[in-house]
């Protein structure tokens, strides 16, 4: 009984880091119709960003949250006015392959600059790495990566539902062409959103380095469970996000603690059923899949 | 067949393009002479033959496959298993694993068949992925090394050649029987139905076309091609391993190279290989030596240019610009309609 708590927790736990890791590809869909292929790298850059901080000045990345933030807003800011606003109305194919170039070029990028070596760094001072609630053991950097998971998500949802600008993006997200009659500039909401999704994404790749390892190719792995995480929640729903993450870490931990090496099966298996099932996901706006922008 | 030949098209250009394929298959291998090159070309029949069947599904259907990778294994692991442990020549072992594949491919098409676009793509990435963790979890239960090399010990039967120059008319041999399948498709009324699906799904079902069935068709014949390449590729390098066969690269680089050249077409993938694959040799070349990974920011970034401002590839530039100078009515953009 007490495995399966200390199970359960490990789950939600990782949970709420995939679910902050993935909050940013669905943002971005759910606006712009656009799935990022290239959202695993950016998690990765932000993995890194979090490395240099600590390593360069000392600033634990916790700290240097809001940094990473300001930073991986302007390169979101960046990517949309360099790169996506060129794809915008174009086929899907046009999309993917735009991202994917992306994806390939920043992997190597980072390969050329830091190398293939793994990097890690310590946050926690020896002796405080994990938290022992009752019996359970719980790691400090992933319950410290979950308060960042669930004060950037409440924020984001205070956001979209009460501000002004952020009902804007929702407008946006749920009818393109009655948002403009709106009054609503699409572009502007387009370059918000894309900043946004990319700070968030930059920042959860800050607070995950303490607990996963970061590398150049590291992306292709959280790319995948993003995928997994958005599918399984709601394609464009930030709440469906959540349950998704929670869902997927949950089972992970579950399957990884019974046979280890079909852990990551889980996942992919877990998105075909669900792609062919129920493709709108758990919370999802049903046919939200065959949406485009038109 | 009578159905097949039909409603089948020909065109006076066709015998051209005919001739020129047969001409770079079989006239370049003795043409060149270095060693290097040959690799070269050797690679690019392989690639641009796998890269067309990709194109049956991916581009002539629309259905967007980014797992071809697990096709690609199947094929080389089920050669060499073969070979290796009952001595089995790898031409049976090709057909082996092309038919293995197929199965496969009903698998997989039982869920993907549901969704379009990205969906698809992500879901056959997924597959092409899973395949992979499979396959090196079952090492626990049965005893088969991580990586499978295969003797050198050349011979016809055993599809190992001294010569890369009969590697190079091996594989161009395969590039020139997917563009013979390539070709029948797509000009007889199964392409003509596979375009239309493409088009817009509901139109096709509207019109009397059993969807299911030639988007099932089209992964078959895709499927086996692109698994008959995986097999040509373990017999060419004699080393295959889990993450060299089954690997995410290779699923994108097969339409990438296909939406290079033009997507949907026949001779699209074989131009967009032939761009392609030396494009990152010359790259590799030049900025090889000065950072690990510089070759392959610049390929990135290259992509995204040319994706962008060539939407329909190479050959789809080259209509525009035709159209441009002829002065014909342009074709009116047709509104895209919601479903």
């Amino acid at each position: 009984m007490e495995i399966l708590i200390q199970l359960v927790l490990s789950g939600i736990l990782l949970g709420g880091v995939y679910a902050l890791a993935a909050l940013g590809l669905n943002l971005i869909f759910g606006v712009a119709k656009i799935i990022n292929f290239a959202h695993g790298e950016f998690l990765m850059l932000g993995m890194y960003a979090g490395f240099w901080l600590m390593t360069l000045t000392g600033i634990n990345p916790y700290y240097g949250a809001p940094l990473i933030a300001v930073a991986f807003f302007i390169l979101g800011a960046l990517f949309y006015t360099g790169v996506m606003r060129f794809t915008i109305y174009k086929p899907e194919l046009t999309q993917v392959f735009v991202t994917l170039g992306l994806s390939i070029a920043l992997q190597n990028l980072a390969l050329m600059f830091w190398q293939a070596d793994y990097r890690t760094i310590q946050t926690m001072p020896p002796g405080y790495a994990s938290l022992m609630v009752g019996n359970i053991n719980l790691p400090t950097d992933r319950v410290i990566a979950f308060g960042f998971a669930v004060a950037i998500l409440t924020a984001i949802i205070v956001f979209l539902k009460t501000t002004f600008t952020g009902r804007a993006i929702e407008a946006v997200s749920q009818d393109l062409m009655s948002a403009r009659l709106m009054g609503i500039s699409p572009q502007k909401i387009f370059l918000l959103t894309f900043g946004l999704g990319i700070a968030i994404t930059g920042v959860a790749g800050g607070v995950l380095i303490p607990s996963f390892y970061a590398f150049p190719s590291v992306g292709s792995f959280f790319v995948l469970v993003a995928f997994v995480v958005v599918v399984l929640g709601g394609l464009g729903s930030v709440t469906g996000t959540i349950v998704g993450g929670l869902t997927l870490g949950i089972i992970e931990t579950l399957v990884g603690y019974f046979t280890p090496d079909l852990k990551e099966a889980t996942h992919f298996v877990l998105l075909i059923l669900l792609l062919a099932v129920r493709p709108h996901g758990l919370l999802g706006i049903k046919g939200a899949e065959k949406e485009t922008l038109k | 067949m009578s159905r097949l030949s039909g409603y089948f098209t020909w065109k006076r250009a066709d015998l051209a393009w005919a001739l020129l394929l047969l001409v770079c298959t079989l006239g370049l291998p003795f043409a060149i002479s270095n060693d290097y090159y040959v690799n070269v070309l050797v690679l690019m029949f392989l690639y641009a033959g796998m890269a067309s069947a990709w194109n049956i599904i991916g581009g002539m259907a629309g259905q967007f496959s980014l797992g071809h990778t697990a096709f690609v294994g199947v094929g080389a692991y089920t050669s060499t298993l073969l070979y290796n442990y009952a001595g089995v020549s790898p031409w049976i072992g090709m057909i082996a694993g092309g038919l293995i594949s197929m199965v496969l491919a009903v698998i997989i098409a039982f869920p993907a068949f549901r969704m379009r676009g990205v969906f698809f793509a992500m879901a056959t990435l997924a597959f092409g992925e899973t395949v992979r963790i499979l396959l090196m979890a079952s090492r626990k239960y049965i005893d088969v090394p991580y990586g499978l090399s295969i003797n050198y010990e050349p011979g016809l039967s055993r599809m190992i050649f001294e010569e890369r120059t009969s590697y190079a008319l091996l594989t161009g041999g395969f590039l020139i029987l997917v563009t013979i399948a390539a070709f029948v498709i797509s000009r007889s009324y199964i392409g003509a139905y596979l375009r239309a699906i493409r088009d817009s799904e509901e139109a096709a079902v509207a019109s009397g076309i059993a969807m299911r069935r030639y988007k099932m068709i089209a992964l078959l014949i895709s499927a086996f091609f692109t698994s008959i390449g995986g097999t040509l590729l373990a017999q060419y390098v004699l080393y295959i391993e889990p993450t060299s066969v089954f690997n995410m690269a290779i699923s994108v680089d097969l339409p990438l190279m296909a939406l290079l050249g033009g997507i949907g077409t026949i001779a699209g993938p074989i131009i967009g290989t032939a761009i392609a694959l030396p494009l990152r040799d010359i790259l590799l070349e030049t900025f090889g030596q000065s950072a690990p990974g510089l070759h392959l920011v610049i390929y990135g970034i290259a992509l995204i240019v040319i994706v962008i401002l060539l939407p329909n590839g190479l050959i789809g530039g080259v209509r525009s610009l035709r159209n441009r100078f002829t002065s014909k009515p342009k074709p009116q953009p047709v509104p895209e309609t919601a479903p």
